[in-house]
């Protein structure tokens, strides 16, 4: 699994990034539509869950998220994403 | 999400600022709810006045939002009421310890069957910031403009004094501690207080140099001490909250006698 | 467990607490305080018996809290106070007020202000019942005369809160509540229980439109309520800044009580046609109740609500009189309202006797006042 940052809740207060500690979120350079410069997931790989389905641990992005904008997604989705982004 | 099934997702995003911790705390509570297995439908939510008050608003279930301080006495009436419901306040320091400080002692002699959750920020977040009863000595704040000259509650201490059953706390930055105790608190009977010291970057975090969420959550990493280890080397805990610093961890769990399982024997009277 | 048809001699206050287990109370929460608190004491012996709550709370505010507390649980709950207690609760009662909140708080009146006179009676607290919160809302006040009348309005002072969801009052003083007398319990007393969110019935109770009365969304029986002090719109959701739905509210809140006083407005009338009629209530109506009855050319208008004001007793009684006397043990609080009704009502002479410092006018002053009068 990877985490996956909600842009309609994400306010940029870029707690995620303070606590992940495998540095998966970076701040973000762009301005969502909601008007926050909104985290990134740079490196998904790094996470702690990179390649499980189950049985999750850490979680610190998750939980700490104070606006619920952080959730798991399947990595078989990271594909589509990469096309759209390239 | 699952966890975001629990909110009334029309009234999302939530009122809180950025980076504001009432959202982390939502998330380990709920975590907690859902492992022990408690259901909305059979819950309700009350909470005071200020920014940890409107949580409740958020929640799909049964939620009052009642007057400044009050909270803990509406939740006494509506649980003795109905003492079949689980019963959650929300509360925050200004709400729970200053102008419901009596409401708040009594609730922890009283044992009625309640699970508090205090969010202490250290500040009034809501009206703009002004000095609280926890905001640490020398502090800044809009009433306290030369730092504060006060010194700090320590409100799960009033609470393991007071004879709550259960006391618990932990900061934002110990989300996994936090969920623990918090599962601990809903699966206990009694009143069982959870405080959780919580960021303010708005009010408190910008007046004090830690304007960034992420400056709050090193202080509070940083001045965190077990208290089991505090009590082993006989520190004062006065002396620390005077220092800024902050004892965390699982206080104190009883199994008191809740308020309604008491039946009554009178066994001091004369029996007339 | 509630008290049988028959004939008892009782105090004021226990006469109250006799009336509340009848009307299904099942919670209260209370702090002493003289002199309503037997009514604590009687109730802490009677509500655990019926499966009821009695709770001793650490101060008044506490009391009021926990009562609409228990009152979201689906309970009939109540609180009794005086002076002091009465000031700290008027936070709660603006929040009852707002949220819709059917409570039920007797009020056994002292001498004010501050601590006053505790074991004497007094009227002071008329205004603190309709104005004592912040904000314009609308509450239901009775006040009774006597021990019988304690017991008839408790009942009534449950069922329309329980009807209007709005806090009702029950304005005894100390007289009332300690005074000894006959109380006759009749064979059938109606109770009426709140209209229920999601429960269809065909209670003549309620022929309240459902626009002004909203149904209770009792907690834990799956309406998801939101009950806030905010504004608040039919949706529940809070609009603390929308200025049409704050109006709306407030205006629905004042209207559904008094678009429905002729509902609610009790009276007694005695010698209606005479050319000076009294209005008093509660302790303070004894002795023009005494002059009324034994003297033609007086009678006696006794107001059993206080709020709503019973406008159309009261103008109806000044159209057809010389002149009004009004009797209050208080500086003159109700007497500037009825003064007004009298006055649009075409009766140009209104007189105010007061008597404050504990002891209800006697019929002698009441008769001094009318001489001074002219009246007789």
């Amino acid at each position: 699994m990877r985490p996956d940052i909600d842009l309609a809740y994400c306010k940029g207060c870029n707690i995620c990034v303070y606590m992940c500690p495998k540095k998966c979120f970076s701040k973000g350079a762009d301005i969502s539509e909601r008007g926050y410069f909104a985290a990134v997931v740079a490196s998904p790989e790094s996470c702690f869950n990179h390649g499980r389905t189950e049985k999750l641990i850490c979680e610190l992005c998750i939980l700490s998220c104070p606006d619920q904008a952080v959730s798991w997604k399947p990595e078989a989705e990271e594909g589509e994403d990469v096309d759209k982004a390239g | 999400m699952e966890l975001f099934d629990l909110y009334r997702k029309d009234h999302w995003p939530h009122v809180f600022c950025p980076g504001c911790g009432n959202g982390t705390i939502m998330n380990c509570f709920f975590r907690a709810f859902n492992d022990v297995g408690w259901k909305l439908e059979n819950t309700v939510f009350v909470s005071g006045i200020g920014c940890s008050s409107r949580i409740p608003l958020y929640i799909n279930s049964d939620a009052i939002h009642t007057t400044h301080g009050r909270a803990i006495a509406f939740a006494t009436g509506l649980k003795l009421s109905r003492p079949e419901l689980d019963v959650v306040v929300f509360t925050g320091d200004g709400d729970l310890g200053a102008i419901g400080g009596n409401h708040f002692i009594n609730g922890c002699r009283r044992n009625v069957d309640l699970d508090v959750i205090c969010i202490n920020n250290n500040i009034y977040g809501m009206t703009g910031g002004q000095a609280s009863i926890t905001t640490p000595h020398d502090y800044m704040s809009t009433t306290t403009p030369q730092g504060n000259k006060e010194y700090p509650f320590d409100l799960a201490e009033i609470a393991v004094a007071a004879g709550a059953n259960y006391v618990a706390r932990w900061t934002t930055r110990h989300v996994h501690e936090l969920t623990k105790s918090m599962r601990t608190s809903l699966t206990k009977k009694g009143f069982n207080f959870v405080e959780v010291v919580s960021q303010c970057p708005t009010n408190f975090g910008r007046r004090n140099k830690m304007p960034d969420p992420s400056a709050l959550l090193d202080w509070f990493k940083e001045s965190s001490i077990r208290r089991d280890k505090v009590r082993a080397a006989a520190i004062d805990h006065v002396d620390l909250n005077l220092a800024g610093q902050v004892t965390v961890g699982e206080f104190v769990s009883r199994d008191r006698e809740c308020y309604h399982e008491r039946k009554g024997g009178g066994s001091h009277g004369d029996g007339h | 467990m509630s008290i049988k048809p028959g004939e008892y001699f009782l105090q004021g206050n226990e006469a109250c607490v006799e009336a509340s287990m009848l009307a299904g109370a099942k919670f209260f929460a209370g702090y002493p305080i003289t002199p309503s608190t037997e009514i604590a004491e009687g109730l802490a012996a009677k509500l655990p018996q019926a499966g009821g709550e009695f709770l001793q709370m650490e101060d008044e505010i506490a009391c009021i809290s926990a009562v609409i507390g228990a009152s979201w649980g689906g309970a009939k709950a109540m609180t009794a106070t005086s002076g002091p207690g009465f000031s700290l609760m008027q936070e709660a009662i603006g929040y009852a007020a707002m949220t819709e909140t059917p409570v039920v708080v007797v009020n056994v009146m002292r001498g004010g202000p501050s601590t006053g006179q505790p074991t004497r009676a007094s009227q002071g607290d008329i205004m603190a019942t309709k104005y004592g919160s912040h904000g314009d809302y609308q509450v239901i006040a009775f006040a009774p005369a006597n021990v019988q009348e304690m017991f008839d309005l408790t009942v009534k002072a449950f069922n329309y809160a329980e009807k209007y969801r709005v806090p009702t009052f029950v304005l005894s003083d100390a007289e009332i509540g300690h005074m000894r007398g006959l109380l006759t319990v009749p064979k059938e007393v109606k109770i009426v229980n709140r209209k229920e969110k999601g429960v269809r019935r065909s209670d003549e109770a309620y022929d309240v439109p459902d626009d002004l009365v909203p149904p209770f969304p009792t907690f834990g029986k799956g309406h998801k309520a939101m009950v806030t002090g905010i504004t608040h719109s039919g949706k529940a959701a809070i609009e603390p800044e929308d200025p049409r739905i704050h109006q709306e509210l407030v205006r629905r809140l004042n209207e559904k009580i008094t678009k429905n006083r002729r509902d609610i407005n009790k009276w007694e009338v005695i010698e209606p046609d005479s050319k000076t009629m009294i209005v008093s209530y509660g302790s303070a109506s004894f002795g023009g109740r005494e002059v009324a009855a034994k003297d033609d050319r007086i009678g006696l208008l006794r107001l059993k609500t206080i709020w709503p004001l019973p406008v159309e007793p009261i103008a109806e009684a000044a159209a057809s009189c010389d002149q009004m006397l009004v009797c209050e043990m208080n500086l003159g609080q109700l007497y500037w309202e009825i003064k007004r009704v009298v006055l649009e009502a075409g009766c140009s002479r209104v007189e105010f006797l007061s008597k404050v410092g504990g002891e209800p006018p006697t019929p002698g002053e009441v008769r001094h006042k009318l001489r001074e009068m002219g009246a007789i």
